[in-house]
């Protein structure tokens, strides 16, 4: 039973690192229509401006800091230069997959003459451990957890009481109606991209200190657990993303524990299939994409 | 340039020639985005190898770990590759083609690319795990020496009579009233659907021909290079295959021709002549990478048909009137 509980433990922790790169991806998708497959390659590459800041001394909760905004701007640019004008031109949807997953070979083989083919780990982010009953944490993994409860509240705080979350949800309903309302549609897109950018870059960076090490080859993987939570939810749907997240962090988890890790992408895989099977809209479809919890 | 290097070339302009008409099938004529389909390609080279392998206790084999091992001679293990890959098809395409939108057909079949190439990977009393199979007999081997031009030439002539083939079935396809379904399909379904077309089984059937094809083309290459391993099928092959698609011009078989002659063969070729040794060590496929990157985002920006676009069919019989 230790077994369990100790993989319950890790499940919380996977599942935090989850939710946050699955909202991100997920709001991406429900209001700017655009399934970015650069995800992964956009959190790596976070991952390693904090993984240089934390090699020059600097404590690696400051480099999340600045990873988020790297992925912040990263993204934004991303959107401006490549992906909205090729949207604005009518490319259709099955285009805008092939751009994204171009991107994603073009971002992930630029990086790799600058950081090298070896994985690098960050430093002094062990922590101490810490007992909670029979589970068995490390100061930084309960750290973890905090940080992606905080940012769930802040995203849940966003889209239900600020003019700006409601405005990205009327843009995600209705672009064209919400643009006739007054909404500044491009606008808010443009803060989409930077807040799921964020969430993209602190994600990359937790899921790094959550794994021994990292390396470029592990953009893809992350992109795997995050479409398995996002699908899993309904696409487009923040909360939809969160429960995924949890079902999958510990899903996976707990396969890793009675099976072996290294299937827990495969194992993600299986639910991402059952789901395409059983209920290809997710789990929340039927609120509408975007709706407020409740 | 010496016989080797030109055989080589022919012959992987050839695998690449299928491989093209097969995506081209699926992809420019249907619109279904198998960004697995070098999955496909491996099942067939992976059959055809472990067809024409002898037993894995045979003196020679016994290091590496495989299923099968049938020893069957040579039309047999190309025949079974092709087969698996439209076997592969089948449980594929029930889970991606029925009820996902497009978009979600892509993500679905780009995470079976990675998931399949760990499974092989890291299921290592399988198919040989991560070093792969090795020693895969050449086809005819006991008949004519593979040491010699002779057997080179013979290999791209066998090459040659299976491109032909296969454009015969692709252009036969694409030209008939079934093809013409399939772009009315990819144009509008709904309006498909309205005259009383099944979306779905159309699908199926050209996603079932583009496996037996893909499976036929990972056939002839093992049989080539009598190796195969994960680290030759991993996800970003298929993006050569798809840029070669996007460039060539998708919906018609000459263009997925040039394609495949002009981006996996011609441009790989090219910068095969650069020197590896500017740079870090890896800098020039990883750059190599990116120029596949800019390829396809440079041609769907500027030129989205390619370079042979797809001729607009119009019923000559019709009354006369401006096609948008």
């Amino acid at each position: 039973l230790d077994l369990y509980v100790e993989a319950l433990g890790f499940g919380l922790v996977s599942m935090s690192v989850i939710a946050i790169a699955a909202v991100g991806f997920t709001m991406q998708f429900g209001i700017t229509n655009m399934i970015n497959l650069a995800y992964g390659e956009v959190m790596i590459s976070s991952a390693y401006v904090a993984y240089y800041i934390n090699r020059a001394g600097i404590s690696i909760w400051i480099g999340m800091v600045a990873a988020a905004v790297s992925g912040a701007v990263f993204s934004f640019l991303l959107n401006r230069f490549v992906y909205a004008p090729f949207q604005r031109k009518g490319t259709n949807l099955i285009g805008m997959v092939i751009v994204s997953l171009a991107v994603s070979l073009m971002i992930a083989n630029l990086l790799l003459p600058i950081v090298g083919y070896y994985a690098v780990s960050y430093q002094n982010v062990t922590g101490d451990l810490i007992h909670i009953g029979p589970m068995i944490l490390t100061v930084n993994q309960i750290a973890i957890i905090a940080v992606a409860v905080l940012v769930m509240l802040v995203i849940h705080g966003l889209l239900t009481y600020t003019r700006l979350g409601k405005a990205m949800r009327a843009t995600a309903a209705n672009p064209t109606l919400a643009r006739n309302c007054g909404i500044p549609t491009q606008r808010v897109i443009d803060a989409v991209w930077l807040i799921t950018g964020a969430l993209c870059g602190m994600a990359g960076t937790i899921a790094a200190i959550n794994s021994d090490s990292f390396a470029i080859a592990n953009g893809a993987s992350f992109l795997i657990t995050v479409l398995a939570a996002a699908v899993l939810g309904g696409a487009g749907q923040p909360y939809g993303a969160m429960i995924g997240a949890v079902l999958i962090g510990i899903i996976t988890e707990l396969s890793a524990a009675t099976w072996s890790p290294q299937y827990k992408e495969v194992v993600a895989f299986g639910i991402l299939v059952l789901v395409m099977v059983l209920r290809p809209q997710g789990l929340l479809a039927k609120r509408g994409a975007l709706a407020a919890a409740g | 340039m010496n016989t080797f290097y030109a055989t080589t070339l022919l012959v992987y302009a050839g695998v690449d020639i299928i491989a093209c008409l097969s995506l081209n099938l699926v992809f420019g004529v249907s619109g279904i985005v198998n960004f697995s389909f070098i999955v496909f390609q491996a099942v067939g080279a992976y059959t055809a190898a472990v067809l024409s392998m002898p037993p894995q206790s045979t003196p020679g084999y016994d290091w590496e770990f495989y299923v099968g091992g049938f020893n069957l001679p040579f039309p047999i293990p190309w025949v079974g590759g092709a087969i698996a890959g439209g076997l592969l098809a089948i449980p594929v395409g029930f889970v991606v083609l029925r009820k996902l939108r497009s978009d979600y057909q892509a993500i679905a079949l780009l995470v079976m690319s990675v998931i399949a190439n760990t499974v092989i990977t890291n299921a290592d009393k399988f198919l040989n795990g991560a070093a792969g199979l090795a020693l895969v007999p050449k086809p005819l081997s006991v008949q004519v020496d593979p040491n010699t031009d002779a057997y080179d030439y013979l290999y791209v002539g066998i090459t040659v009579v299976c491109v032909a083939i296969v454009l015969v079935i692709a252009h036969r396809i694409v030209s008939s009233p079934y093809g013409r379904s399939l772009r009315a399909m990819r144009e509008r379904e709904l309006a498909a659907m309205s005259i009383g077309k099944n979306p779905v089984a159309m699908k199926m059937t050209v996603f079932i021909v583009g496996g037996v094809i893909a499976g036929l083309s990972g056939a002839v290459l093992v049989g080539f290079i009598s190796t195969w391993a994960p680290s030759v099928w991993l996800y970003p092959e298929t993006i050569i295959l798809f840029a070669a698609i996007i460039v060539g011009g998708r919906g018609n078989n000459i263009g997925a021709i040039l394609g495949a002659i002009l981006v996996p063969v011609g441009f790989e070729e090219v910068t095969r002549l650069i020197p590896g040794t500017i740079g870090p060590p890896g800098l020039i496929p990883a750059l190599q990478w990116v120029a596949i990157g800019l390829l396809i985002i440079g041609f769907l920006w500027f030129r989205p048909d390619g370079v042979v676009p797809e001729s607009r069919r119009v019923f000559d019989g019709g009354p006369a009137r401006e096609v948008q």
